[in-house]
């Protein structure tokens, strides 16, 4: 599946990337095609563009505070909203709950 | 209920996530010029022959009279996206000119996003709808704001923020160590998780209140969780897998910058014994820096943030005293442990 992803978290210089970190390798392990995009105290990086998002079957938001940039996911129907904590915790747990 | 408190969540950690950088600016400038300015004695630090000071000094002043518009505006702007800004900022400031403080700043973010919710649902003709954005939302929300704050919550919550500020200051010491213990507690709890952020934003709006003591309760419990975790794989590497004593290095230097989250991997693989550990040493910390008086002027913790505290020596103490406890505790707590199985990896 192709999955996007978005982390983020209030003070944004740990959490929001270690997140990122795990949910990539979990993704890539299980043989997903995955981008996360972190929106932490430098703002917005590796953006999803519009092409990323033509194309995505299902959005990950793991996050602690809103989401800059929700618009630009209108076309995905799939959202998954998971605390960001669990993304760091236990990555294989966010990949269970995804809907099929 | 619970889905509209987690919204409250969110809405306020939004706000506060855009404060965080410029409680750092105006904190450590100030306290920079503060420490660098020849005292007066009973009238506290002299600028009249020291410009540059002055500077740093007004400087950090401009960006601490920001925080509060800044904290609203972006409250709002968790709500209800860009319309949410002006009103926002105009509560906030508002709330700031009142004395109303961070408290006054939260309710008038709130406020300003649910005015904005609500103007958005009159009925306006199609012609008009162009000018929604730009005219009708920020005159609208804003007055309603404003007038909220003026008339009705302004004053109420200047009170209440001057009595919390007073019974701050004349705490006794005991219920100083009492605070220190709950403080550092919760910041070692989840490591940098909701619980964490709590004790930490209560910091950190005091930094901007005048009272850096809290801080630095804090300041020394974010770095005794990972500083301890790391130094029990130095004391006793043979209680560690190479994987551990790999997180403990890393550990330790997440604990000299300041980030809790260092502690993570040994409180994922073993949350029974190591939560409690460094909850322990967290609250040793942070109540013995509460009895010190030790200040912390940036919202940050750890080692880096020593050219800004007050009291540094006591800090240091906390920090050790914590440190040490956290290291020697867990080496005893995990004696027996060597055949336990490993948590599951990436």
């Amino acid at each position: 599946m192709k999955i996007l992803a978005i982390t983020a978290c209030p003070t944004g210089i740990a959490h929001t990337y270690m997140a990122a970190e795990n949910l990539e390798r979990m993704g890539k392990k299980l043989g997903h095609d995955i981008k996360v995009e972190t929106q932490g105290a430098m703002g917005i990086e590796n953006e999803l563009t519009e092409k990323d998002i033509a194309g995505a079957d299902i959005l990950i938001i793991a996050s602690e505070v809103s989401v800059q940039g929700r618009e630009r996911f209108q076309s995905i129907s799939k959202v998954l909203e998971v605390p960001v904590q669990l993304a760091i915790k236990n990555p294989a747990e966010v990949f269970n709950r995804l809907p099929h | 209920m619970r889905e509209s408190l987690r919204h409250l969540k969110l809405y306020l950690l939004s706000g506060v996530s855009y404060v965080i950088p410029f409680v750092a600016c105006g904190g450590i400038l100030i306290a920079t010029a503060i420490a660098l300015a020849p005292m007066k004695v009973g009238t506290g630090p002299d600028f009249t022959n020291a410009p540059f000071l002055k500077l740093l000094m007004d400087i950090g002043t401009a960006a601490f009279s920001l925080v509060v518009p800044v904290l609203a505006g972006y409250i709002a702007f968790g709500m209800v996206d860009r319309p949410g800004l002006v009103p926002g900022f105009v509560g906030g400031f508002v709330a700031s000119a009142l004395g109303a403080g961070f408290l006054g700043g939260i309710v008038a973010g709130l406020l300003a996003g649910w005015s904005v919710m609500l103007v958005k649902k009159i009925p306006i003709p199609r012609v008009l709808r162009p000018i929604l954005p730009i005219l009708i939302i920020p005159v609208l929300s804003s007055l309603a704001v404003g007038s909220v704050l003026y008339f009705l919550l302004g004053n109420p919550i200047k009170e209440l923020m001057t009595y919390l500020a007073q019974s701050l200051r004349t705490l006794g010491s005991g219920n100083q160590v009492l605070l220190g213990i709950l403080l550092g507690a919760m910041i070692a709890f989840d490591m940098g998780g909701p619980v964490n952020k709590t004790a930490f934003f209560f910091g950190v709006a005091m930094i901007r209140e005048g009272n850096p003591t809290v801080m630095g309760a804090c300041a020394a419990a974010i770095c005794i969780p990972p500083l301890g975790l790391g130094l029990a794989t130095l004391l006793a590497p043979k209680h560690w897998s190479d994987r551990e004593r790999e997180s403990g290095l890393a550990a330790l230097a997440m604990g000299v910058i300041g980030i809790t989250e260092g502690a993570i991997p040994f409180a994922a693989a073993d949350p029974f014994r190591v939560i409690p550990t460094i909850m322990g040493g967290g609250a040793l910390g942070a109540a013995i820096a509460m009895l010190g008086h030790v200040g912390d002027h940036a919202p940050h913790g750890g080692l880096v943030v020593i050219p800004v505290v007050d009291h540094l020596l006591w800090y240091l103490v906390a920090i050790a005293a914590g440190t040490l406890s956290v290291a020697l505790t867990i080496n005893l707590l995990t004696h027996r442990r060597k055949s336990a199985p490993q948590a599951e990896t990436v």
